[in-house]
């Protein structure tokens, strides 16, 4: 019976209203696509460095680490951990693999990064993991065991020439190399031309990272990195059964055993170095990326949340306009139940085919969602060859677990007021519709309250270093406003009514009399819209408010004339350096007046990746230009820390740690936890994990290794930096590969990475407009429907068809101008928001706010024009409607 | 232990092996090597310590030692330093120059168990490596130096044997060959400075399978360095180490020719109680197998009895073993070579006289001189 009925009385309804179930199916699956998308996108960045982590570390249970490395002179002291198994020391980092190779990049390749920074850096064909470790010794802990090296002189080689490298089988494939073949590669600005000596089958880390991914002999990767004299960690594999190391052994330890060694060997080592499991590093990583990935996450909802809107405005409308069937069914014996079930059907039937074509097209969104994000990733975190990861069942399960119930949560409201139709409903042949339109004083109260909690929420810290509650009082406020649209609405309706008529003339005049008559299924189409613009508007104030600041940051903090970097960018876990060479043609040069260098390295600070970078003091006094937060003179501050345990800080640093002047950080340092005094607090917007920042000499004095990671010249008066540039460049060898910057360049180089990084923001906001336009279109069509009759007498009355589409194309018109002008409103309170609350709390940056006018003007015109697009296709319905009527 | 089961095992060998066979291969580089050359004067105790212009150099001590309670054990610590690129061009502590190696076995008759481990490490910043200021000889954790007191401190532990041992010297040590040269092949430069500590008192522990025993006993060291040792068509040696129940020791080396001859360049070395040495030529002495043999895990098959004759000093002796299974198996290095403790029973110009010692057997499993000269 319930089943036939639902058929009967859903189904059918909804295959007759195939546009307007068709709009919320789509909705619904692009709000679904979306989240999923960014799911997997996140995914990829992260996965990307933890597979590459794990087939790397091998059999490796535990790492022993140091800040800026191990010194190896340390190590035959570290003989006492051999009693727990084999000690392979490692040396880790990338390189480039600079022209070479014939064969076409596979599909998999990762693409150079193109745009602006082809100008100034070579194209980055491709970027390769590189490990040294003692083949000799390590062949037990990692799965290198496909290593096909085919004479015993090349083995030989490997072991003894500087020069011999492993690559995999599948690189060799995709690039044409043999056996015996040249390849050069870029480390740091050094260009070595490499020998490939043996072939990796894809086993183990071959098979991982598209097989990017190059072997070499301990000593070779320490003198290819410039790394002599240091390890970059030692991995241990525990003893499994008692056998010999020698002997594959099956029993690996377990968890519980790992975790005793870890604390017999944490309590053993010596100050600076600590021991923990590989994963530590794919933890940190992760979070590392958390804020980046969680405001990702934030924005994919939105498109979801308008989604529900649709599924919302959709069973709404369609309990509307069947008061009377309704009635009729509950005169009829059907009960409260029941009805309430039927609209739910509904609900879940749109959530169900919503997800599933959500699911398809989340796949293809993540493609596009990882392109846009990659070069951010890559660019300000960790080099990685991102793909998008498959589908996993978690991601359908999630995707099913969040359609569905919020469909019918979305639904439950307009379902619930269908079970309370009463079966007089039926005769009375009205509905109530009429007595919601008028504003009562009461229907103020709840969204005030919403927005009183908004206010409330907004005041919280964060958790965990997370904005949650910033996230909810965005969310809150978009309530509180959805709630307030009615009356807006109401307000809107009687106060244009004159303006319309004046401007549109009668179809003005018509238009508005059909939009006051059905506020209450416009409202919900305005409020959808108006949320997804209302955050358009809010990231375009913040971006707007950033970009300007970052952008008067740059112009005063970029002093320099020339910056010069190696030819391989640095990101956490591949440290790239500068040679004497390119230093010294840095120097030398005549027109140079001055040169800074600075070092940065990875430090573990709370357990958080943060950088710790090295600069010469003195030099940024007389030459440079910090911008400082704290203290006031930030500048004496700076002079008293010369070459005295004294750090200075990043904002985004002290904002995350609760850091102020005058406080104690206790920093790891190879000779143990160190303290350091923080002396003053700059402003920097380029790195939102921190920074600490210590004196060249301090920094010597505990981290020994001052081999610059970048330079920066200043120039004598009457040298035009450009010809300087060129002229260091040329006066390089062909082994040495620098890249840069002058001032300009490296400024709109910044403006540069700072927009890619915004591109998936604008593109997430795209798609909840056009969401939510879909739900203008869906609304309309509707109505159209509805007013068949009206609009019919209309055209008897001698309106032509021209005149009844324009009527339409209004009526869109107006929905968009009045969400656009809702959504001006509470974007602008939800950019407050996002630059003072959540940008505080996730990033830490102080952001100068800033409207951006001109912008936020053509965006309101492009909106009521897309509105009135988005009406064309119900005001042909409609005329098409009136036109079989006619006939 | 099965030999070639698993493929990871297999691989790891396979490439092992390479690595081994070029480090003792000795036409690359051999130029940058010094050769044994004639005319050679030992100084000590400076010249236990590391030569490294040689390519190729070993301490080798073998021991026959006994619990208080008469429980029998042999030992065997051997340190190899081989020679691959005299001057690396790397500057990185870790590039390679010599490989090192070391082979540890422990012998038990009683409890039938003979247990052994090898190490093939690199330099690196001092993990390995053998000082030549000093006598100081280390893998990893493996070692063997001169004390304070001038006694050997050899100290190597694994999961299956261990040996924690501290020995004098006892005798001076005796000078193989003749004008400091031990002469191994027909050209000049294959051969070997070599001398030998041949009565070595012993003290210390030896473990194994993680059981613990005080011994004491003797020992015997060998050192030995050169650049080039055999030629192509030289097969193994068998090779005896003896301490006689008369206070003398008896050295001999047998080198055997692939075509199954007896190699001219075989030699040995008789030590009196005085620690005065006779040098032995091949023509001076016999050494046969009795015909009684062993088939090895390795598949190899040893003559694990022997009997010398040294007819000029009436000399008549039969080497016999408690312990057939004695054959280290190297499965890093794919070698196979048959190393364990015998007992010595015969006769001294007609008197009986009994000993003890240690047997080497090589070349059975494949051809040494083949894989060294590669």
């Amino acid at each position: 019976m319930q089943s036939r009925l639902f058929e009967q009385f859903i189904l059918r309804r909804m295959a007759q209203e195939r546009a307007r179930t068709l709009t919320t199916v789509v909705g619904i699956a692009l709000g679904i696509a979306v989240v999923l998308a960014i799911q997997l996108t996140n995914a990829s960045s992260v996965r990307g460095f933890e597979t590459a982590l794990a087939s790397v570390a091998g059999r490796t249970s535990i790492e022993i680490v140091g800040t800026g490395g191990i010194d190896e002179m340390r190590l035959p002291d570290l003989g006492w951990l051999r009693a727990f198994g084999t000690m392979s020391p490692v040396i880790e980092g990338e390189m480039a693999i600079v022209g070479g190779g014939q064969a076409a990049p596979g599909p998999g390749a990762p693409t150079p990064s193109t745009r602006a920074g082809a100008g100034f850096r070579a194209p980055r064909t491709e970027a390769v993991k590189v490990l040294g470790v003692d083949i000799l010794q390590d062949l037990t802990v990692r799965d290198y065991l496909g290593v096909e090296v085919e004479t015993p002189q090349q083995f030989l080689e490997l072991l003894t020439s500087p020069r011999a490298i492993v690559i995999t089988e599948k690189l060799a494939r995709r690039r044409g190399y043999a056996l015996g073949d040249e390849l050069p590669l870029m480390a740091g600005d050094r260009v070595n031309t490499f020998v490939v000596r043996g072939l990796l089958k894809d086993e183990g880390p071959a098979k991982v990272m598209d097989g990017s991914f190059v072997l070499m002999d301990i000593a070779a990767a320490q003198l290819a990195f410039d790394r002599l004299g240091r390890v970059d960690r030692l991995d241990v594999q525990l003893r499994g059964d008692g056998r010999a190391a020698g002997e594959a052994t099956a029993n690996a330890p377990g968890s519980a055993e790992i975790d005793a060694a870890l604390a017999a060997i944490s309590a053993r080592l010596p100050a600076g170095l600590t021991a923990q499991r590989p994963s530590r590093r794919g933890e940190q990583v992760e979070r590392m990326l958390a804020a980046f990935h969680l405001n990702l996450t934030a924005l994919s909802w939105v498109a979801l949340v308008v989604g529900l809107f649709l599924v919302y405005n959709t069973v709404t409308i369609s309990v509307i306009a069947r008061r009377e069937e309704i009635g009729m069914l509950r005169a009829l014996g059907v009960t409260r139940r029941q009805v309430l079930g039927l609209f739910l059907g509904e609900a879940a039937v749109l959530g169900l085919a919503g997800t599933l074509l959500g699911i398809g097209l989340g796949r293809v969104l993540a493609d596009a969602a990882v392109g846009l994000t990659r070069s951010t990733v890559s660019t300000l975190y960790i080099a990685t060859a991102a793909s998008t990861p498959a589908l996993a069942g978690w991601h359908v399960g999630l995707a099913f677990a969040i359609g569905v119930p919020l469909s019918l949560l979305a639904a439950s409201l307009p379902s619930l007021e269908a079970s309370r139709v009463p079966p007089t409903a039926a005769m009375r042949g009205s509905d109530r519709l009429a007595s919601r339109v008028r504003l009562r004083a009461a229907a103020l109260v709840a969204p005030a309250l919403v927005l009183l909690v908004a206010l409330a929420l907004a005041r919280l810290g964060p958790v965990d270093g997370r904005p949650l509650f910033g996230y909810a009082a965005s969310l809150a406020t978009i309530i509180g406003a959805s709630l307030l649209v009615p009356a807006f609405i109401h307000v809107l309706a009687r106060s244009l009514a004159g303006p319309l008529r004046r401007l549109l003339g009668v179809e003005g005049l018509l238009a508005h009399a059909n939009l006051a008559a059905a506020i209450p299924r416009l409202s919900i189409s305005v409020a959808a819209l108006a949320v997804s613009l209302s955050m358009m508007v809010a990231v375009a104030v913040m971006i707007g408010s950033f970009r300007d600041t970052v952008a008067y940051w740059v112009g005063q903090t970029l002093q320099a004339d020339l910056f010069i970097g190696p030819g391989l960018q640095p990101t956490v876990g591949s440290e790239q350096t500068l040679s004497a060479p390119v230093i010294a043609a840095v120097e030398t040069h005549p027109g140079v007046d001055a040169v800074d260098s600075f070092r940065n390295i990875d430090l573990v600070y709370n357990g958080n990746l943060v950088v710790l970078g090295a600069g010469n003091f003195a030099l940024v006094l007389s030459h440079g230009s910090l911008l400082f937060k704290a203290p006031a003179d930030g500048r004496e501050a700076l002079r008293r820390a010369i070459g005295t345990e004294s750090v200075v800080v990043s904002e985004a640093f002290a904002n995350k740690y609760g850091t102020r002047p005058g406080d104690t950080l206790t920093l790891q340092t190879p000779q143990g936890a160190r303290p350091f005094a923080v002396a003053a607090v700059y402003y920097d917007y380029a790195v939102d994990r921190g920074v600490i920042v210590m004196d060249r000499g301090t920094f010597r004095r505990y981290f020994g290794d001052l081999t610059p990671s970048g330079l920066a010249a200043y120039l004598k008066p009457g040298f035009e930096p450009e010809r300087v540039r060129s002229e260091i460049l040329s006066g390089l060898d062909e082994g040495h590969r620098a890249f840069i910057y002058t001032n300009r360049d490296l400024r709109a180089e910044v403006l540069r990475i700072f927009d890619s990084t915004f591109a998936i923001t604008y593109a997430l906001e795209i798609i909840a407009i056009v969401v939510a336009m879909l739900g203008v279109a869906a609304t309309l069509l509707t109505l159209v429907l509805e007013r068949q009759r009206d609009l019919s007498m209309l055209r008897l009355i001698g309106a032509a068809r021209r005149q009844v589409r324009r009527v339409i194309v209004i009526e869109a018109a107006l929905i968009g101008a009045a969400s656009q002008a809702i959504g001006l409103v509470v974007g602008l309170a939800l950019s407050v928001l996002l630059v003072y609350v959540i940008n505080v709390q996730s990033f830490g940056w102080t952001i100068q706010f800033r409207v951006p006018v001109t912008f936020l003007a053509q965006v309101s015109i492009a909106v009521v024009v897309a509105t009135a697009v988005a009406g064309i296709y119900p005001a042909r319905r409609a005329t098409a409607l009136v036109v079989g009527q006619d006939e | 232990m099965r030999p070639g089961a698993g493929g990871c095992a297999q691989g790891r060998r396979r490439q092992l092996v390479v690595v081994l066979v070029l480090a003792l291969s000795t036409i690359l580089s051999a130029a940058d090597w010094r050769e044994a050359a004639a005319g050679y004067r030992f100084a000590f105790p400076h010249d236990h310590a590391s030569h490294p212009d040689y390519k190729i150099e070993w301490w080798y001590y073998t021991g026959n030692v006994e619990t208080s309670a008469g429980r029998r054990f042999g030992y065997q610590v051997t340190f190899f330093r081989v020679g691959v690129v005299a001057a690396p061009e790397n500057p990185s502590r870790w590039a390679v120059r010599d490989l090192h190696m070391a082979h540890l076995a422990v012998s038990d008759p009683e409890g039938a168990r003979y247990r052994f481990d090898e190490k093939l490490t690199r330099g690196g910043p001092g993990l390995s490596g053998a000082a030549t200021d000093r006598y100081r000889v280390w893998n990893e954790d493996w070692s063997a130096s001169l004390d304070d007191q001038g006694r050997h401190v050899i100290r190597a532990a694994s999961d299956r044997a261990g040996v924690d041992l501290v020995l004098s010297e006892g005798k001076a040590p005796a000078i193989n060959g003749i004008d400091g040269i031990s002469q191994k092949g027909a050209q000049a430069g294959n051969a070997s400075h070599y001398y030998s500590l041949t009565r070595m008192p012993t003290r210390g522990v030896v473990t194994i399978d993680g059981e613990r025993f005080e011994v004491s006993g003797e020992s015997w060291m060998d050192h030995e360095f050169g650049t080039s040792f055999l030629e192509r068509e030289q097969q193994g040696w068998d090779w005896l180490s003896l301490q006689l129940s008369d206070g003398r020791e008896l050295m001999l080396y047998q080198l055997r020719r692939s075509d199954g001859t007896r190699d001219p360049r075989s030699s040995g070395t008789l030590v009196d109680t005085a620690g005065r040495t006779t040098h032995l030529s091949a023509a001076d002495f016999t050494l046969a197998p009795t015909g009684q043999t062993f088939r090895a895990p390795s598949g190899a098959t040893y003559p694990i009895g022997w009997t010398i004759a040294v007819a000029g000093l009436g000399l008549d002796l039969r080497i016999s073993t408690p312990m057939e299974n004695q054959e280290l198996f190297t499965r890093g290095a794919g070698i196979a070579y048959w190393e364990g403790l015998v007992d010595v029973a015969g006769t001294s110009r007609g008197a009986r006289l009994t000993g003890r010692g240690y047997l080497e057997m090589t070349g059975y499993k494949g051809s040494l001189g083949r894989v060294m000269t590669q």
